[in-house]
C-alpha cells in the first residue's frame, strides 16, 4: 500500500498538468477567437436545412452565422468576395449534383450576387466562364477554358478583352491583387505542379511540384498559400497526409503553415491583411466537396508553422513547429475571408 | 448414311470456320466509333509505358505512352513513333466516360505493352483534354501528344 502513494502523486499531478495545459490551450484558442470575432465576414458553402449545398455568412469566430443563399433546388460553392467586398461570385449547379473536387470550376453557372446573397445574378449559360476569378477591380474576371485557354472577361460587356494560352494550367486559376500575376494547377515537368504566370506576358515559371493544389495569393501578391502532400510520409499507408504551405511567386522558401497527421488540409485562404489564414481539415483526401465539407478552421500567420495533435510523422519532418492555437468552425467548403461590412441580413 | 456423315462433317467444318473468322474480323479493331471519332486514326504498337499506371479512384489523369505507328487509316502523322495521352488508363476503356470526359472509350481493357492498338486520336492534347497528364518524356520528346479517344484492341 505504501509504494503505491507516490504513484497515485505521480497521476494526480499528471491529471492535473493536462488540464492546466487543456485549460490553457483553451483560453489560448478562446483569445483567438476573441480576436477576429468582429474581423469582417467569412463565406463558404455549407448544407443547408434542405440537404442541398448553399452559400453561408459567418464572422470569423464562427458567430452570425447565416443561410444567404438558401436554395432547395439549387447547389452552390466555390464563393469569393471581390477584393473590394461589394460583390460576390460563387457557381450555382443543378440540385443533386455531386461537386467534384477538382471540376467545381467547369460544374454548373457562374453567379454574380451582393456580398450577402442579394440580388443573384446567372452569368452565362451552364458550364459557361469556367474558373472565374475576380480582377483587382471587380469589373473584369479571369477565366480558364480548354481550347481558348486564359481569358479575361469584361463583366459589363461579357466580352472576351484579351487572351493567352493556359500552357497547361488546368484547374483552380486565380488573378493576383495586384493584377500582375495568375497562379493555377498545371502540368508541367509533372501533374499537380503550382505555376505563376505573367498576366500579361504570358511567361510561365513553376512555384512548387509534386502533390499540390488549390493555389491562391497572399494579399502582397508576392506569396501564394496552396496544399501540398510531400513525397516520404509514412502515413496513411505511405499516400501521406497534405499539408497547408506557403512560398514566394518564384518557388522560394517554401514553408509550411499548418499539418496534423490523419487529416488533409486544403481551402487555405488568408484574411485581406495577411495575419490570419483559413482552412479545412479533413480526415479523407480531397477536402470533402462530395459530401459535406470539412470543419473550418482559423489561425494565425505569426503562429506557423504550427501542427496539432499528435502528429508523430509530421513533428519528426518538422521539429521546429509549434502547437497550434486553431479555432474550429462549423463544417463548410472553400471559405474566403473579407474585411468589408456586408450590410444588413438578405 | 454416308450421305449424312459427309453433310454433318460438312456443316461443322463450315461452322467452325465461320467460328474461326470471327476473330479475324475483330482482329483489325475497327468498328463505328474508332473509324470515325477523331481526326486521326491510326494502328499502332504500344511500346513503352514509362512510370507506374495508377489506379487513383480520386483523381483523374492521363498517362503518356509510345507507339510504333504500323498502319494509318486517317489524318495525317508524320512520325513513326508517336506519343498518346490515355484517360485513366488502370480502367477499362468501355467503362471510362465520366463527367470530365464523356466521349472517350473502347475495348481494350488493359495496356500492356507489346499490345497493337487501333486508336482514334486528336492532337494535341491540351485542346481536347484538361487535367492531370503524367508524362515522363517531358523535356526528352519535343513531339505533340495526341490523345486517345477510341482505343480497341487489334489482334495479332
Amino acid at each position: 500500500m505504501k509504494k503505491r502513494v507516490p504513484w497515485l502523486w505521480v497521476l494526480a499531478i499528471g491529471l492535473l498538468l493536462t488540464c492546466a495545459v487543456l485549460a490553457a490551450q483553451d483560453e489560448k484558442v478562446a483569445q483567438l477567437a476573441k480576436e477576429v470575432g468582429g474581423k469582417g465576414w467569412i463565406v463558404y458553402a455549407s448544407r443547408g436545412e434542405s440537404g442541398t449545398w448553399d452559400l453561408f455568412l459567418m464572422r470569423p469566430d464562427g458567430s452570425a452565422r447565416r443561410n444567404i443563399t438558401n436554395t432547395p433546388d439549387y447547389e452552390e460553392g466555390g464563393p469569393r468576395f471581390s477584393p473590394d467586398g461589394k460583390k460576390l461570385l460563387y457557381r450555382r449547379f443543378a440540385k443533386g449534383t455531386t461537386i467534384n473536387h477538382d471540376l467545381w470550376g467547369f460544374q454548373g453557372n457562374l453567379m454574380i450576387a451582393e456580398p450577402n446573397g442579394a440580388k443573384p445574378v446567372q452569368i452565362g449559360g451552364d458550364r459557361e466562364f469556367p474558373w472565374a476569378s475576380w480582377s483587382p477591380d471587380g469589373k473584369q474576371i479571369a477565366c480558364l477554358a480548354q481550347k481558348e485557354g486564359i481569358q479575361v472577361v469584361d463583366l459589363e460587356t461579357k466580352k472576351v478583352i484579351r487572351q493567352l494560352p493556359r500552357k497547361g494550367i488546368y484547374q483552380q486559376l486565380y488573378w493576383s491583387p495586384d493584377g500582375q500575376w495568375f497562379c493555377g494547377v498545371a502540368n508541367a515537368r509533372m501533374m499537380w505542379t503550382i505555376v505563376r504566370m505573367n498576366a500579361q506576358t504570358g511567361e510561365l515559371n513553376v512555384v512548387h511540384e509534386f502533390q499540390s493544389c488549390t493555389p491562391d495569393w497572399f494579399p502582397d501578391s508576392k506569396h501564394i498559400i496552396y496544399p501540398s502532400r510531400p513525397a516520404g510520409q509514412p502515413g496513411n499507408n505511405g499516400y501521406g497526409f497534405t499539408q497547408l504551405w506557403y512560398c514566394d511567386g518564384e518557388g522560394k522558401d517554401a514553408k509550411m503553415i499548418y499539418g496534423e497527421d490523419d487529416y488533409h488540409i486544403y481551402g487555405g485562404a488568408l484574411s485581406p491583411d495577411g495575419k490570419y489564414v483559413l482552412f479545412t481539415r479533413c480526415p479523407q483526401d480531397g477536402g470533402g466537396s462530395e459530401k459535406s465539407g470539412a470543419p473550418i478552421c482559423v489561425m494565425r500567420m505569426a503562429d506557423a508553422p504550427a501542427i496539432a495533435g499528435a502528429s508523430k510523422d509530421l513533428r519528426k519532418i518538422h521539429p521546429e513547429a509549434k502547437e497550434a492555437t486553431v479555432l474550429q468552425l462549423v463544417e463548410g467548403w472553400e471559405p474566403y475571408w473579407t474585411y468589408a461590412e456586408i450590410g444588413a441580413q438578405k | 448414311m454416308k450421305v449424312v456423315l459427309v453433310m454433318t462433317l460438312s456443316l461443322a467444318l463450315l461452322l467452325s470456320a465461320s467460328c474461326a473468322k470471327k476473330p479475324q474480323t475483330a482482329d483489325t479493331g475497327a468498328d463505328a466509333k474508332v473509324t470515325t471519332l477523331g481526326s486521326i486514326e491510326v494502328t499502332a504498337q504500344l511500346e513503352e509505358i514509362p512510370g507506374e499506371v495508377r489506379n487513383d479512384p480520386l483523381y483523374d489523369y492521363a498517362h503518356v505512352m509510345k507507339y510504333k505507328v504500323l498502319q494509318v487509316q486517317r489524318g495525317k502523322v508524320d512520325k513513326d513513333t508517336i506519343y498518346v495521352g490515355h484517360y485513366n488508363p488502370a480502367k477499362p476503356r468501355d467503362a471510362i466516360a465520366d463527367a470530365r470526359v464523356p466521349q472517350i472509350g473502347g475495348n481494350v481493357k488493359q495496356f500492356r505493352v507489346g499490345d497493337v492498338h487501333r486508336m482514334a486520336l486528336e492532337v494535341p492534347i491540351d485542346d481536347y483534354y484538361m487535367g492531370g497528364i503524367i508524362n515522363k518524356y517531358f523535356g526528352q520528346v519535343n513531339d505533340p501528344i495526341y490523345w486517345a479517344i477510341w482505343t480497341n484492341k487489334v489482334s495479332k
